[in-house]
């Protein structure tokens, strides 16, 4: 088992790259019609030329919640209450 | 002119005092608004695009109603999480930012479970039989949620701070991932929440609360990205009525939850369940007739 700073950074670098690659999807899903779209996304549809810009913005606000919990993480510690 | 007949504005009147009622009433507005047309032989059909962009203008004025009612909360809240982020974590004391964050956590696997969800789950089940038998069903997960509460120890701080001091994260995650199953007809999405509510050990009242801080973003979310359809080609002929379906709305919104917050202060959720189940029952039994 890691000690608990390192497993703390893990953690944290995990949140970073999660939040990374869902802001990246979200903007795929802005950007590219359904047909586009890679076959394993959800909404990928053959010929559709529609926008999913809600699943975009789903990805956009899950990635931007995977940076917050980055921010907290690396925050002054507190004895309660801290999301984790 | 066939637009003209898309829906006629007494209907439209019926279904907005509907929706605002069983929107926050846990008895599934889904289910009710295809329920209803088929008992009254109206001929409206729960997937038809007019329709639903009908449905989502009454949804945004709920939304609205709820916002205003919990209007000072929520500014409370917004400063919480504020003061969060700046101080890069949840002050033990600082009961708005960590209901803020509760919220947050509830919202997210919601918003997520539902845009996955919603168009093959409202496909497979669009009828009026199947909402007839998942309200009915929705009647047993209340009696559920009754049977199987934890009842902590309520001590007497304001609302909000008991909330945040009894939900935890997962409680919070759990009880905003249930909304989804509202995406099905015939389920409510605040029964559901209400019902998480009681089995994290919230208390009748504090339930109902937190179940209508959390569907206020998920309402309000969901029916604007949909409002502009309403202005489209999809909206011609169903715009008067669905503004008239809104005014409504917002209106038995408002005494909703004025109702509620002091219902549940003395009451549960027997009632609500007792209406779905025989509801429910009576409607599957005179469909299939």
């Amino acid at each position: 088992m890691l000690p608990p700073m390192r497993n703390d950074r893990l953690l944290v670098g995990l949140a970073v790259l999660a939040g990374i690659v869902l802001i990246v999807i979200a903007i795929v899903y802005w950007v590219e019609p359904a047909k586009s779209l890679p076959s394993f996304f959800p909404g990928h549809q053959a010929g559709s030329a529609h926008h999913h810009v809600k699943h975009g913005i789903a990805a956009f606000f899950v990635g931007l919640a995977a940076f917050v919990f980055a921010w907290f993480r690396t925050g002054p510690k507190r004895t309660a209450a801290s999301p984790s | 002119m066939i637009l003209a007949s898309l829906i006629t504005y007494t209907q439209a009147i019926i279904l907005g005092l509907l929706q605002g009622v069983s929107e926050l009433f846990p008895i599934s507005s889904l289910g009710h608004s295809v329920i209803l047309p088929k008992l009254l032989g109206w001929n409206i059909h729960q997937n038809d695009p007019y329709f639903l962009a009908f449905l989502v203008a009454t949804h945004l004025a709920t939304a609205i109603v709820l916002l205003i009612f919990f209007w000072r909360d929520w500014v409370r809240i917004v400063k919480g999480i504020g003061r969060s982020l700046r101080d890069r974590g949840i002050d033990p004391d600082d009961t708005d930012a960590k209901l803020g964050w509760l919220l947050v956590v509830g919202t997210i696997p919601a918003g997520v479970l539902g845009l996955l969800l919603q168009d093959p789950l409202r496909h497979a089940f669009a009828s009026a039989k199947s909402a007839a038998f998942f309200l009915m069903l929705n009647g047993l997960v209340l009696f559920g949620a009754e049977l199987l509460r934890r009842r902590a120890p309520q001590v007497n701080e304001d609302d909000d701070a008991r909330i945040a001091r009894t939900v935890g994260w997962r409680g919070a995650f759990g009880v905003g991932a249930a909304q989804a199953i509202a995406l099905i007809p015939g389920f409510s999405r605040s029964g559901a929440t209400m019902g998480g509510g009681l089995l994290v050990g919230l208390s009748h009242k504090d339930a109902a609360r937190f179940a209508f801080l959390l569907a206020t973003p998920i309402i309000g979310a969901a029916a604007v990205l949909k409002v502009p359809e309403l202005f489209g080609h999809t909206g011609d002929g169903i715009r008067g009525q669905a503004l008239v379906a809104s005014l409504c709305s917002a209106l038995t919104a408002w005494f909703a939850i004025k109702f509620l917050m002091r219902f549940f202060e003395t009451q549960t959720l027997t009632p609500f369940a007792v209406y779905c189940f025989v509801a429910g029952a009576a409607c599957t039994i005179y469909f299939f007739s």
